[in-house]
């Protein structure tokens, strides 16, 4: 049952979008030529294992250097500049009010990118550290902390001034990234670069921290849009919505619990795995929830936009249970420090974060610019090429890590061989990843066609949404 | 590029305003639970699939955490926490501690006793021969006169330590072999270690008994 409302009161783009426009364009448009970079070089690197010799001679592509040079652009270059956009303008809408102290919106934008920038001509002339998803020299990691204070301070304030009291899963998750990753990051600094652990506690730090970027921030920042794009678009109240906060709160509690997952079967004290395998389980609760609460997306024909989170939660509720399953013990003799591993995390990042992301600039596009999209054939194109990449992708690092750690097992294989066998799902997962960055750069080409284009008020374009009915369906 | 109509893709129209969709959220939010009785089956079966989940991981925990050892790598491993880990202590430092602790009051810090009351156990032959008898002392005690290096005691009896009836102490063979050790290895002894095995061996050997007599004793070899 929907009513439509008098248009002044309700129209769908108001001032909080149009004033959000250059902030939010800003963080969009860094982060688009991020992801374009990130996939050259992830290209590099998936050369780089079937052709050894390709650009070895040059220091800052050997593969130590680049592979860290591409995790560190995806993660602090497109992950956190278009995460933090998206969650910025969710916050603001469900907020009610347009977001405030913009201009340090801004300026904490290029500090962040800035010291980026920085930090990755360190890892190229060899400053980075060995840690994932840290390789960032010392010397830019706090203005990096500082920075992201300052990015994610309007969505606070957001917050903290929102017109009703009442509150949204999307903002519980939204609010929760930007209160935890500061800490994660911070902490993990302190303990692996400035003042490092030793032993097997330095190992466990960082497993720690990579897991809980994921869980504790990038996986808020993808649930944020999903939670409240799949309602807004199809009009319909989320079901089983009362088991929302639930699934909520056990991903914080049992989220960076999950870190030690990294490490079964490595010279960790076996009950920290054991732990590990524990959370991994109970965490399965969480990804049922989210499947059960969305499951609309699946079912909503016609919207380009839900496609995209639709993809994206599917790839998220998989990845739990792959990783849940990864977790057992019998399983990760096989899998465990293999190419699986890695098509994992390929699958949580450019399958789920990525794809909810792209739904979620697809949606806002429009209504910060005042423009549709110069052209629905990209979109397509786009979506397209993200699925094929990501399939493609995820499924051949799948098999060439199923076959790696079947021969790492056996004693009896060489390296040559074991190299031999990966080869042919290696070259597949370079098609598949060259695809992926296709589609990418067409998803960047759009962004500055809709950026650089002259803006007008969306008012015309949108028409007032009619208003959703607190009835149980 | 044409004009957008409202209902092109490529603006994706909403299905709901902001405001009606927190709103609409909030109130399921305050609902009743199960208004009406009517119990669905999906929140059932969450929840029981979120209590089973669990009861998994508390029955996985409890069987693979091995008491959350530091020191062990296997889960199917034994923890080396408690009993296991004393046995494992330097039996000198161990007898040391076990000296200190007790032995100490009679036989004194320097292991000379007490003139005409405590025997000495610096260069003592009793100490320093048979481990069938020094064990058998410490494992049972001495009841009456004793002659330890040319003069004699027979004031106070040496108590009972192992873990045998009566015992103020029931020490394991572990404790006495150590204290033993530490004995014979100090106050200018040189004998050999004691090991917990022949403390156990003779434990089991000799049951459940009372206290020796010299006389006894010097029957043993």
């Amino acid at each position: 049952m929907t009513t439509v409302p008098p248009a002044a009161e309700t129209a769908e783009v108001t001032e909080i979008d149009s004033s959000a426009r250059c902030s939010l364009l800003l963080l969009l448009t860094c982060a688009a030529l991020w992801l374009v970079l990130s996939g050259v070089l992830a290209v590099v690197n998936l050369v780089q294992l079937t052709t050894p010799t390709f650009l070895a001679d040059c220091p800052i592509f050997t593969y130590g250097r680049s592979s860290a040079l591409q995790q560190s652009i995806f993660v602090y270059g497109w992950a956190a500049n278009s995460g933090l956009a998206v969650a910025l303008w969710i916050l603001a809408r469900l907020g009610g009010e347009p977001l405030r102290s913009l201009n340090w919106l801004k300026a904490g934008t290029v500090f962040w990118n800035i010291a980026l920038v920085v930090g990755l001509v360190g890892i190229a002339s060899g400053d980075g550290t060995s840690n994932a998803w840290l390789h960032l020299p010392r010397y830019v990691l706090p203005v990096m902390v500082v920075a992201y204070g300052v990015i994610a301070m309007p969505g606070v304030l957001a917050w903290t001034g929102r017109r009703s009291p009442m509150t949204f899963a999307a903002q519980w998750y939204a609010v929760a990234a930007l209160f935890l990753f500061p800490w994660l990051f911070s902490a993990a600094q302190m303990m692996l670069v400035f003042a490092p652990e030793r032993g097997v506690l330095q190992a466990l730090v960082a497993g720690w921290f990579v897991q809980g970027a994921w869980t504790l921030w990038l996986a808020p920042l993808a649930l944020a849009p999903a939670y409240y794009l799949v309602p807004k678009i199809t009009g319909r109240i989320i079901p089983s919505y009362d088991f929302a906060s639930l699934s909520f709160w056990t991903l914080l509690f049992v989220g960076a619990w999950t870190g030690g997952r990294h490490l079964i079967g490595g010279p960790v004290p076996a009950w920290i795995a054991t732990i590990a395998v524990v959370s991994c389980a109970l965490l399965l609760f969480h990804y049922i929830v989210v499947g059960v609460n969305l499951r609309a997306a699946f079912s909503a024909n016609g919207s380009t936009v839900l496609r995209f989170v639709a993809f994206g939660l599917g790839a998220y509720v998989l990845g739990g249970f792959i990783d849940a399953a990864t977790a057992m013990r019998s399983v990760a003799v096989v899998t465990q420090f293999t190419h699986f591993s890695t098509a994992q995390s390929q699958l949580a990042l450019n399958g789920a974060f990525s794809m909810v992301v792209f739904g979620a600039i697809y949606f806002l596009g429009p209504r910060i610019t005042g423009r549709a999209w110069p052209s629905l054939g990209l979109i397509r194109a786009h979506y397209a090429a993200a699925v094929i990449g990501v399939t493609g992708l995820v499924l051949a690092l799948f098999g060439a890590g199923w076959v790696q750690g079947h021969d790492l097992n056996d004693a009896t294989v060489s390296f040559a061989t074991m190299a031999a066998h990966t080869r042919p799902w290696l070259l597949a997962a370079t098609a598949a990843q060259a695809v992926l960055l296709f589609g990418n750069l067409l998803l960047a080409a759009h962004l500055f066609w809709i950026g650089l284009a002259k803006s007008a008020p969306a008012t015309g374009l949108f028409q007032s949404a009619p208003t959703m009915e607190a009835s149980v369906s | 590029m044409s004009d957008p109509t409202p209902k092109d893709p490529r603006l994706e129209q909403a299905g709901a305003t902001d405001e009606s969709l927190l709103a609409a959220h909030e109130k399921l939010l305050g609902r009743k639970p199960d208004d009406g009785a009517h119990y669905k089956m999906l929140p059932l079966v969450l929840l029981f699939v979120f209590s089973g989940l669990i009861f998994y991981a508390g029955t996985y925990l409890n069987r693979y955490s091995v008491r959350y050892d530091a020191t062990v790598f296997d889960e199917n491993g034994h923890s080396t926490k408690g009993v296991a880990a004393v046995a494992k202590a330097d039996p000198m430092v161990l007898g040391k501690k076990n000296f200190e602790a007790v032995c100490i009051t009679c036989h004194q810090a320097t292991g000379l006793g007490v003139a005409g009351v405590y025997p000495p156990l610096a260069g003592s032959e009793w100490v320093n021969g048979s481990e069938e008898r020094v064990i058998r002392i410490v494992l049972y005690g001495l009841k009456g006169p004793v002659t330890v290096k040319g003069a004699t005691y027979g004031a106070v009896a040496m108590p009972v330590f192992g873990k045998v009836t009566g015992s103020g102490y029931n020490w394991n063979d572990e404790r006495i072999a150590a204290v033993l050790t530490y004995v014979r290895a100090s106050f200018g002894n040189k004998a050999p270690a004691v090991t917990a095995e022949q403390v156990a061996a003779i434990h089991a050997k000799e049951g459940d008994r009372k206290e020796w007599s010299e006389e006894e004793l010097l029957k043993i070899k």
